[in-house]
């Protein structure tokens, strides 16, 4: 069909993809060994909730969490689905039947990477039950009941996407279903459950899921073409404009003008605005490692856990600077601004989210005061010496950014280079050997105060720091033009 | 104001830009005419300092422009929507920019009234960012905003492509208007008739090359167009 080889070519062609064939091959392991890494996982689940619940089929309390996986799909495909509507305007006057459009477009949604969850997910878990005493009848039935109502995620996200209501109303159901299980004797989840157990049951129940799947197709169906003229589903939005003078910040002076143009671009860009709500969610990342005691005597990781829970800004939003001005870094090249300038702009905002972060962190006391500590040292760090780390890693990040396109996920290779990839491990080993080092063979205290340390050495050789990779970007001047202009 | 030596732009073995020398004066406007491929952004970009020679130099006021960043104070261009924040209002794009040039608001202000007309009515107070307005006014908000701070130099790549015969006729007016008298104004077009009226000075490129480069005169129209007519 030729709308797909379309589709390819778009694919194959995006500036991203003209790197070099090794970075192909190594990002190819990359997402291959993540693709292991979660089938492998999930394998896992049937027989360790064998193990763990003796009372109940394994498949049963699978099945009474699903419904907040679904509820967990349904916000995850939200923020990060990019539907591939936009592209079709270019079509809509060639000789070509509207619903043949449609169809594609919709058939093209089926391979999106959240359509993988099925196969990396159920279809392994599916396998642990076919090799348990399940017929097989039972387990495609199950897998196919599970496959049928991904796909149904897939279309309907397609309407909630369009509309914010849609997506508060998700929110509040599964508020409600969450009270309702904690406060009630009404397990929503469970009765969810009872659905897909009928399934493993009754495998002729599978037929049933027919019923949605083609339900959710027709009506995304019917809204698309209801959507298909220029002025109406394809345009991007109009928006009201949101945030405006931002006078507060005046008192930075001449810095003020850079870090209002930032703060606008977060606001004002899908973009940056997922990153950032993305690098707020690093702040729990400790939560992972803090109450459980086996890590506590365990400095690196501990190191670690601290860092990630105020670096989340720098990390995410850091990454991606210069690329964040590559649509109008030509304006910025020819303007009577010094690159010096440009630089510390960008450093002032990561300094001052982190120490906002290392504030928000304040509750982690809960776990101690040695663990709070941690986290402030990892913040000094951060501040610092992350900072430079990574405005040193954007001096390698060499592919434009749209603004206002969401990414695509499971292809968030938009502004991705390898070698930046590889940048993060200095900036993650240097830490855990400030820390930890100290922290094994002396004691804590000394590892916070080695961590905290390099990060005041950091922010005492500011100037000089900047200095340094103001050069360097003054290097790669042409270079990154010719690359973002792209 | 401008002083070109030696200078050549290669990509690969194609020389797209060849120019053995090219001096522009002071308050010049100097018009730059070709076909596409001629090389005529290519020579602005490398004014700007965009792209690097291959071999040769620029300067602006005997300032190097690949070596220093001085040139950047007294000069402005509108090259293409990379010049453009698209998601700020133009009222905050201006700011932007007299900020960046040391504009005061009040400054600024009396400044964008003169632009009034030309903007018709489209462009200030519309609550709206720049990546939502028209094409043709996106080019007026450039346009506009590479005059803020009266630069020295003023280099405008196609300033007349996509807007409509009344902002065209306006713009043309401005360019020649008194207040621009000792502005250095670049200017390309693929329009002879409107190049012609604003430039005082037309080079045409070929190749990368300079085929003419002439005084205007009331024969520069006619000439221009029989020797585009023949290609």
């Amino acid at each position: 069909m030729n709308l797909f080889s379309l589709q390819r070519k778009e694919t194959f062609r995006a500036p991203q993809w003209e790197t070099k064939l090794s970075i192909k091959i190594i990002m190819t392991l990359v997402m291959l060994y993540f693709l292991v890494a979660f089938i492998l996982g999930a394998s896992f689940i049937y027989p360790g909730l064998n193990k763990a619940v003796q009372t109940k089929e394994p498949v049963e309390i699978f099945n009474s969490i699903l419904l907040y996986f679904f509820f967990f799909e349904f916000i995850l495909r939200f923020f990060l689905q990019q539907l591939p509507v936009t592209n079709i305007q270019s079509l809509i006057l060639l000789p070509i039947k509207k619903s043949r459009i449609i169809n594609h477009v919709l058939l093209r949604s089926v391979f999106s990477g959240f359509n993988l969850f099925p196969f990396i997910i159920y279809l392994p878990f599916a396998i642990s039950m076919y090799r348990d005493d399940y017929l097989l009848t039972q387990v495609v039935a199950w897998w196919g009941a599970l496959a049928l109502f991904t796909f149904c995620i897939n279309f309907l996200i397609y309407i909630i996407n369009k509309d914010n209501r849609f997506f508060v109303g998700l929110l509040v159901l599964l508020a409600a279903t969450i009270a309702l299980d904690k406060y009630t004797a009404i397990n929503l989840g469970e009765m969810a459950g009872t659905v897909f157990d009928q399934v493993v049951e009754t495998p002729v129940l599978f037929g049933a899921f027919l019923i949605p799947a083609f339900l959710s197709y027709g009506m995304v169906y019917l809204f698309l073409k209801r959507g298909l003229y220029m002025d109406a589903g394809l345009k991007q939005k109009k928006t009201q404009v949101r945030g405006g003078e931002f006078a507060f910040l005046n008192v930075f002076g001449e810095d003020a003008l850079f870090l209002k143009n930032d703060l606008r671009m977060i606001i004002r860009n899908v973009r940056p605005r997922q990153i950032v709500v993305m690098s707020f969610l690093f702040l729990f990342y400790g939560l992972v490692f803090f109450p459980q005691e086996i890590y506590r005597n365990q400095p690196y990781i501990l190191a670690f856990a601290g860092l990630f829970v105020t670096g989340g800004f720098t990390l995410t939003f850091g990454n991606y600077v210069p690329a964040w001005d590559s649509s109008y870094y030509k304006l910025l090249m020819t303007q009577n601004l010094s690159y010096k300038k440009y630089l510390l702009s960008k450093w002032n905002l990561m300094a001052f989210v982190t120490a906002f972060c290392a504030l928000l962190s304040t509750p982690y006391l809960y776990f101690g005061w040695d663990v709070l500590a941690i986290i402030i040292a990892g913040s000094f760090f951060n501040i610092g010496l992350g900072t430079w780390i990574t405005l040193f890693g954007g001096l390698l990040n060499k592919s434009p950014m749209k603004l206002n396109v969401k990414a695509k996920a499971f292809e968030n290779t938009q502004a991705f280079s390898l070698n930046q990839f590889l940048l993060t491990i200095p900036k993650m080993i240097l830490p855990a050997v400030l820390y930890g080092v100290p922290a094994q063979f002396v004691s804590p205290t000394a590892g916070i105060v080695s961590l905290a340390g390099a990060g005041v050495l950091g922010l005492v050789f500011r100037q000089q720091m900047a200095e340094k990779i103001t050069q360097l970007y003054i290097k790669q001047k042409h270079e990154t033009i010719e690359a973002f202009n792209k | 104001m401008i002083n070109v030596n030696n200078l050549s732009k290669k990509y690969g073995s194609t020389t797209v830009l060849s120019l053995s020398s090219l001096t522009i004066t002071k308050g010049e406007h100097f018009g730059l005419v070709g076909n596409n491929g001629a090389g005529k952004t290519t020579l602005f970009s490398l004014i700007l300092d965009l792209i690097q020679a291959s071999s040769g130099e620029v300067t602006i006021n005997s300032i190097n422009v690949a070596k220093s960043e001085a040139w950047k104070n007294q000069t402005a261009a509108f090259v293409d929507d990379n010049f453009l924040i698209d998601y700020l209002t133009p009222e905050e794009y201006f700011d932007f920019v007299a900020q960046l040039r040391k504009i005061d608001p009040k400054t600024l202000k009396d400044f964008l009234v003169r632009f009034e007309e030309f903007f018709n009515g489209e462009v200030l107070n519309q609550k709206k960012y720049i990546r939502d307005f028209s094409k043709g006014n996106q080019k007026k908000i450039g346009l506009a905003a590479a005059f803020i701070g009266q630069p020295e130099l003023i280099i405008l790549d196609e300033p007349f492509a996509n807007l409509d015969p009344s902002s065209q006729i306006r713009l043309k007016n401005f360019l020649s208007s008194d207040e621009n008298k000792g502005t250095t104004l670049l200017v390309s077009s693929h329009d002879l008739n409107h190049v012609t009226d604003v430039c005082d000075r037309i080079v045409l490129l070929e190749k990368g090359e300079v085929i003419k480069d002439t005084p205007k005169s009331a024969a520069t129209l006619k000439e221009l167009e029989t020797y585009f007519s023949e290609q």
